[in-house]
């Protein structure tokens, strides 16, 4: 079995970053990633087939990753693409290669940057073929050069609403419409932001870029309204918003229907947080940051020995901070196992923690200005589908949580979350519908009990039959 | 979902009511044993409450796979088959075909679909020493009444086009079948509450008091949601079983288990019959979802309760290899989602049945195999509570003070 000093999963922002810092600190240093090519959702490159002659062109997010995918293969570190993460046991990383073939991967320090996956929101007609999120158009766009459709609308709130669409708006989409669901922001907000530019210049330029792109194309955004309902028979043929209250509740009168044919969702992401659930990490919940997240102390270090947490995967903050937060983790690392002396370590990740820290205000106080109310789980009607993988109503739920509090049991008894996702899409929505039935914090409802695998994964790959069945008649045990 | 709840039975404010102060029998424990004597208990027109930590059916009375077992299989074999096992064999097959006739008539019992569905069962052996024991199995079943039948190479090939060509055999159990196990202890509650049981939920016994002669009753329960006394209490608690009876310094000869359990993504269905293995640790079969269930006796990881036991990937790739040895198409079906159950046994492989002769007016009710047995016992135990003179419903060898 092969062991590394420190096995990095995920090829995003983080894992690159802290890959290459740690093999630049002489580790013996494994990366794994389960697509075919690096960068992670932001940094997605082209997809097999295609040639890229310019880069520039491709936007400044594919040059940084350029450059960041650049110094992680001018190092020493070893790359599994292609891969997936199972679980993780013992101090060995289960996966399934490139080759079909499952192998268990030694290490003695693990660093888990898995990256964050689109908010699931439920409205009547999210499950309509024309809806899909944001990161899904995105990935589209970034691998393929495809776009969704031809009058795509736009719903979602924070910086990405306004990036997003100017994005696909630059590669020739028709966009009809962006509704943001957050108030336009007022002075107070405005100072807030501003505030916290120092050290944030080059994020301010981006998001001047993107609002001078719309203004350019003549594309509003509508600020203060929400999605109400995906309309359609059997695939989207329009949508319908409305105004929102200061808790995000449509206001019933203010609903406006526009044609359309793609919907894009994007209010926020969800970390990643499975294979920390799986080693039993301590976690906490913060909305803003997307919700359950692993605790982490000032170093990446989960609450278990040899086990560190950067990225998105651990918390919202961006890619900035995800490299940012690779690095110290690779530092602290090198340091435990004598690679840097305390003092290196203390020295080089100084300069790095200034950085984070201007970093994580400009973060909080986009967080503030953008943080998802309650409103967002209130969208569903009594037909609605709440399960998609089980196709479970939402009126078929609301006596099971009547009368239990226990996601558990409200899973057992209608089959929610039982499906491809596991309760990725709809756990969330079910703990919500829990909390404010039985006037509980939305944080404190736990979840199911975390089970390998990371993701669905063919028996033919893992069946292993030199695994014996010992000890099995009852005067033997 | 093949089959539902009963229609109001998710309505069930009621659980989270007061406690009584005073009850006759008092259980303690919602799995299906004692969601089942609760049922039987209120039929008799016998006051129940039945006090629950968490929620009814949580633990391995719904989270075991629901399939009846009334073959002899490989966890109750010893290595040499003696004339003492091959009479404990014979009457462990006995008991299984009382429990084969309760199941045939439980939904009319309780005017309900559980999904109970007698589809037949399957019995391999991949080599000729396996195929032996089938065939020795076999004799002792038929002679105990359990029909059952080995098939080999070309019949057995025609009979299961699905199993690898090449094992040396398979033994068929026509009996054999399945229920929902989400739905047969709740049911059992629904029934029991119609019938003026009281259900309560999220109340955890905290400590179990005998009260002298001048009291009117025999305990006093202290629970999370404040006291109860009771004449008669039983304790269902399954795994907690031990634990329970050393409040009163009964022991019990029981150990636990961790069972580990994977279930994969919905296929065509096509299996109609459970799968086990004579010489393997294998259970298969495909549930009305479509999914596979795949366990059979593979380890997981102890925890402390509330945290549930959790799972070596070893078993999953163990147990799953020898699912795939024996059903070759569950190679191109993915894996979702392991579990883990705890399997309560005893070390003779007989309930735990019966009142206490020490403590007077403690019963105990606990059985390994619980989803195929515990309806009947449940029902054996009821019977002997409505008339307690008639201490022979009950065998010797399941003495609770043994």
């Amino acid at each position: 079995m092969q062991e590394f000093d420190l096995v990095v999963i995920g090829g995003g922002p983080a894992g690159i970053a802290a890959a290459t810092a740690a093999s630049n600190h002489n580790l013996n240093v494994l990366l794994i990633d389960e697509r075919s090519t690096l960068g992670g959702q932001i940094y997605k490159r082209v997809g097999p087939g295609f040639e890229v002659k310019d880069s520039i062109k491709l936007g400044a997010d594919y040059l940084r990753g350029e450059i960041l995918i650049k110094s992680l293969s001018k190092s020493n570190a070893e790359i599994m693409l292609e891969t997936t993460v199972l679980s993780v046991e013992d101090s060995q990383v289960i996966v399934v290669t490139a080759d079909n073939k499952y192998d268990s991967i030694k290490y003695k320090k693990l660093l888990i940057t898995p990256g964050a996956y689109d908010r699931p929101v439920v409205f009547p007609g999210w499950t309509l073929p024309g809806v899909i999120t944001a990161g899904a158009a995105q990935s589209l766009v970034k691998t393929q050069r495809v776009l969704p459709g031809s009058r795509i609308f736009f719903a979602g709130s924070g910086p990405l609403a306004l990036a997003f669409p100017a994005q696909l708006s630059k590669m020739g989409a028709n966009i009809v419409g962006i509704i943001e669901a957050a108030p336009r922001p007022g002075f107070v907000k405005i100072f807030r932001i501003a505030r916290s530019l120092r050290g944030n210049l080059d994020l301010i330029r981006d998001a001047f870029f993107y609002q001078f792109h719309l203004v350019k194309s003549r594309i509003r955004i509508q600020y203060g309204r929400i999605i109400v309902s995906a309309n359609g028979t059997d695939r989207l043929e329009s949508i319908t918003y409305a105004r929102v209250d200061k808790n995000w509740r449509p206001i019933s009168g203010t609903e406006k229907t526009v044609p359309a044919d793609t919907l894009c969702i994007g209010y926020g992401f969800f970390p990643s947080v499975e294979l920390f659930k799986i080693l039993n990490c301590e976690m906490s919940y913060d909305e803003s940051r997307g919700g359950t997240v692993v605790q982490l102390d000032e170093w990446g270090s989960t609450s278990l020995p040899n086990v560190f947490g950067a990225g998105d995967g651990t918390g919202v903050s961006g890619s900035y901070v995800a490299i940012l937060n690779g690095q110290i983790a690779a530092l602290r690392i090198a340091y435990e196992l004598d690679k840097i002396s305390e003092k290196t370590l203390f020295n080089l990740s100084k300069s790095i923690r200034k950085e984070v820290n201007l970093r994580k205000k400009f973060q909080k106080a986009i967080n503030h200005a953008y943080a998802v109310k309650s409103g967002i789980y209130q969208l569903a009607s009594s037909e609605t589908i709440i399960c998609r993988c089980e196709s479970i109503p939402l009126k078929d739920l609301l006596p099971i949580i009547e009368s239990t509090s226990d996601f558990s049991v409200v899973k057992a008894y209608s089959r929610c979350g039982m499906g491809l996702c596991q309760g990725r899409n709809c756990q969330r929505q079910v703990s919500a519908l829990i909390a404010a039935k039985h006037g509980l914090d939305l944080g404190k409802i736990p979840g199911t009990t975390p089970r390998f695998p990371a993701k669905p994964v063919l028996l033919g790959q893992i069946a292993d039959s030199s695994i014996r069945d010992e000890k099995y008649f009852i005067d033997e045990q | 979902m093949t089959s539902s709840f009963l229609p109001g039975y998710l309505d069930r404010k009621e659980n989270l009511a007061d406690l009584p102060k005073v009850t006759d029998v008092a259980i303690i424990g919602g799995g299906l044993l004692g969601t089942a004597l609760a049922y039987y208990l209120s039929k008799f027109g016998i006051e129940v409450t039945l006090l629950e930590r968490s929620d009814l059916n949580r633990e391995a009375s719904g989270t075991n796979a629901g399939s009846f077992h009334f073959q002899i299989a490989l966890h109750q074999l010893t290595k040499n088959l003696t004339e003492s096992e091959e009479k404990r064999l014979s009457d462990e097959v006995k008991l299984q075909l009382d429990a084969a006739i309760l199941w045939d008539t439980l939904e009319k019992e309780l005017d309900a679909d559980l999904g109970v569905h007698f589809t037949g069962g399957f019995m391999v052996a991949e080599t000729e020493e396996e195929l032996k024991v089938l065939r020795d199995k076999q004799s002792i079943e038929n002679k105990a009444g359990l029909e059952t039948h080995v098939l080999t190479g070309d019949e057995m090939r025609s009979f299961a086009p699905y199993l690898a060509p090449d094992l040396s055999g398979i033994a068929y159990c026509p009996r054999e079948g399945h229920a929902n196990p989400l739905l047969v202890g709740p049911t059992y509650a629904f029934r029991a509450m119609e019938l003026g049981a009281k259900i309560r939920t999220n109340c955890e016994v905290l400590k179990i008091e005998p009260l002298d002669n001048a009291s009117p009753y025999r305990f006093k329960l202290k629970t999370s949601r404040g006291d109860i006394s009771c004449n008669r209490l039983v304790n269902a608690g399954g795994a907690w079983t031990a634990e329970l009876s050393a409040q009163l310094g009964i022991k019990h000869p029981m150990g636990l288990s961790g069972l580990h359990v994977n279930v994969t993504e919905p296929h065509e269905f096509f299996l109609k019959s459970m799968v086990q293995h004579i010489g393997r640790r294998l259970t298969l079969k495909q549930t009305p979802n479509n999914t596979f269930i795949i366990g059979g006796g593979w380890p997981s990881r102890t925890e402390n309760y509330p945290r549930r036991y959790s799972n070596y990937w070893a078993s999953a790739a163990g147990n799953v290899a020898v699912a795939v040895r024996v059903l070759p198409i569950l190679k191109d079906v993915r894996l979702l989602r392991v579990w883990s159950g705890v399997w309560a046994y005893t070390k003779d492989f007989k309930p735990i049945l019966g009142e206490s002769e020490k403590v007077p007016g403690y019963h105990v009710a606990m059985v390994p195999t619980g989803f195929t047995l515990g309806p009947m016992v449940a029902r054996t135990l009821a019977e002997y509570m409505h008339s307690p003179a008639n201490k022979n419903i009950i065998p010797k060898e399941f003495s609770v003070d043994r």
